[in-house]
């Protein structure tokens, strides 16, 4: 077999996005070394401004339809794809604007860090497109190796080391799981499309491939039991890593699972479910109830993060196109919740230098505006109506219920009261305990600028879902095919999520 | 061909699981590094006999690929050991036990 490769100026339209974002970070580098006295502060707009631009052209692709594969389908632009992308791209930019005020208190290497996070941002840009098993890997890992840089940022900080260093170990660990999985399943195919390889019988070899391969994308989205390395990590990384750590990577990792289980394994449905339902389960039981014991509000917030991947993975095993669009919509609600609860967390690091949740006492009477939107932030995470927490989690149980996965549906509204207990506990430390230092606290512009747009995505998705759930509706349109021999009846059109 | 392709899977299974229980017991992170290095040996292993079996490149190209990658590990990997290692004075895993739950 030869590789035959004819590019046209047409194809390379459809890496636009990501040719543009490689210039524009060899930009910011060069610009970082070669103008020492540049404003590292300008290098954040900077970067900024070049994530707009992929913005807007990524929406410009997705209001045209621009569909298309490139290099022997390793590469592909639909629109869940670009979906994604958006997903990614919304990602990075507020957590670029989070970390400005972060990086003034970096020693050295203050403009290098953007340009890690535009890197890691732009594997994970590949990702979403990654459709070949080969693209998988070199873009899984791509993306993770700004990350082992970013966790380990903070060089005299022992904790900072010790989360890069324990993240870098299980990663590469992952990553060799996932590249033995890989061999195993193109040893019994000979193929490595991912819509080839779909059609091939289930032979120990593959099964046992397709167990690393999941194994590795469990332990990059951090399910239960590959989830050893979320809190360390997340408590030790500078709070901005931890803000991005939480949210893209989980999205991108979730583009590659969905194209995984519903295009390569769409043929084993039921062996896989079991699976899926078992990680789910184990995910949210064990990241809600850890959650209760923690002190630290970074340590917290990675518990709950396990908890909220066992939610997504509810979708997942639903295994239909409804499930897609719930996880889809669910990862949103998630960015806007996480990401804004991260971003008061480093305002407040930021102004008393502790991540103690002690220290949250009578934050209302220090700074109203932070602790209200704390309030909003963890009643979505926790999935209180109106927020966008409350439609995504719906959501996600309606895909459940229509496949007859009441367990899950059991078990979810359990982890929805425990997980409200924990996140009460905080919004009680705020509002009702006596602060120590009565000192009001003050809000950066970048900061402001992250939480109202937050709060604002929180607030939209809450009250007024549907634009958005057309959205992802149309994004899965490829999954249309995955039909549950079991519930063969149309969506109700009762509900807002006609599919 | 004279070496039948299932003495090369054994091969490598050999050494992808001598890389996994490395990783899990030796408690020297460059040893652990290089268990790592083996397990990505392993796939290699598995790549080049199965690109010769099926004769399809496709393997071949995946292994140069996986070598970028494991270098491109080493390197990280090496720059985070040294930083440990200067607080620290130590490479050894069980010195790392600041954070726990």
């Amino acid at each position: 077999m030869t590789f035959s490769l004819t590019l046209t100026p047409a194809d390379l339209l459809l890496m636009l996005p990501e040719l543009f974002l490689t210039l524009w970070l060899c930009v910011i580098l060069t610009i970082d070394f070669s103008l020492p006295r540049f404003p590292k502060r300008n290098l954040a707009y900077l970067s900024v401004l070049g994530l707009a631009v992929v913005l807007a052209n990524l929406i410009w692709f997705d209001r045209a339809g621009m569909t298309g594969t490139l290099f022997n389908h390793m590469f592909v632009v639909d629109r869940m794809a670009i979906f994604f992308k958006i997903f990614i791209v919304v990602t990075t930019i507020l957590v670029i604007l989070a970390s400005i005020d972060y990086v003034k208190r970096f020693k050295f290497f203050k403009g290098e860090y953007y340009f890690l996070v535009l890197m890691s941002a732009l594997g994970m840009m590949f990702m979403a497109s990654a459709n070949d098993l080969l693209s998988i890997f070199i873009t899984l890992e791509f993306s993770t190796f700004g990350f082992y840089v970013l966790v380990a940022y903070l060089r005299d900080d022992p904790a900072s080391n010790e989360a890069g260093l324990k993240f870098f170990i299980l990663g590469v660990f992952a990553a060799g799981l996932l590249a033995y999985g890989i061999s195993l399943v193109y040893g019994e195919t000979g193929k490595l499309v991912l819509s080839d390889i779909a059609a091939a019988p289930a032979t120990p070899g593959l099964i046992i491939g397709y167990l690393l391969i999941f194994a590795a994308l469990g332990f990059k989205i951090g399910a239960a039991p590959f989830h050893s390395w979320i809190p360390d990590t997340y408590h030790g990384a500078p709070t901005p890593v931890t803000a991005f750590l939480s949210i893209a990577p989980k999205g991108a990792a979730f583009a590659i699972l969905l194209r995984l289980f519903f295009i390569s394994l769409a043929a084993f449905k039921p062996a896989w479910v079991l699976l899926l339902v078992l990680a789910s389960i184990l995910s949210m039981t064990y990241g809600n109830i850890v959650a209760i014991a923690q002190k630290n509000i970074k340590r917290l917030l990675a518990y709950s993060g396990i908890a909220q991947i066992g939610n997504v993975l509810i979708g997942l095993a639903a295994g239909t196109k409804m499930g897609g669009d719930a996880i889809l919509f669910y990862l949103l609600t998630y960015l806007f919740a996480n990401l804004g609860a991260f971003a008061i967390v480093i305002a407040v690091g930021n102004l008393i230098n502790s991540d103690e949740i002690e220290d949250y006492n009578g934050l209302n009477r220090r700074s109203p505006f932070l602790a209200f939107a704390m309030l909003v932030f963890l009643l979505s995470l926790a999935g209180v109506p109106p927020l966008a927490g409350f439609i995504g989690k719906l959501y996600i149980f309606i895909a459940a219920i229509k496949e007859g996965l009441y367990v899950l549906l059991i078990v979810g509204l359990i982890n929805v009261v425990i997980s409200m207990y924990y996140y009460l506990v905080v919004v009680k430390k705020m509002y009702i305990n006596e602060p120590v230092d009565n000192s009001p606290l003050t809000v950066s512009a970048p900061m402001q600028a992250v939480i109202y747009a937050s709060l604002a995505g929180t607030l939209a998705l809450g009250i007024y879902p549907q634009p958005i759930i057309d959205w992802v509706v149309s994004a899965t349109m490829m999954f249309s095919h995955i039909v549950a021999p079991a519930t063969a009846v149309a969506p109700s059109t009762a509900l807002p999520f006609g599919g | 061909m004279a070496v039948p392709v299932s003495y090369y899977v054994i091969l490598s299974a050999i050494v992808f699981i001598t890389g996994i229980v490395g990783v899990l017991i030796r408690r020297n992170i460059i040893i652990i590094l290089l268990s790592i290095e083996l397990m990505l040996n392993a796939t290699n292993i598995n790549f080049v006999a199965f690109s010769n079996y099926f004769h399809n490149v496709a393997g071949q190209v995946f292994v140069f690929f996986a070598l970028t990658v494991a270098a491109a590990e080493v390197a990280v990997g090496l720059a985070i050991i040294i930083a440990l290692y200067r607080s620290k004075s130590s490479i050894n895993v069980d010195e790392f036990q600041l954070m726990k739950w």
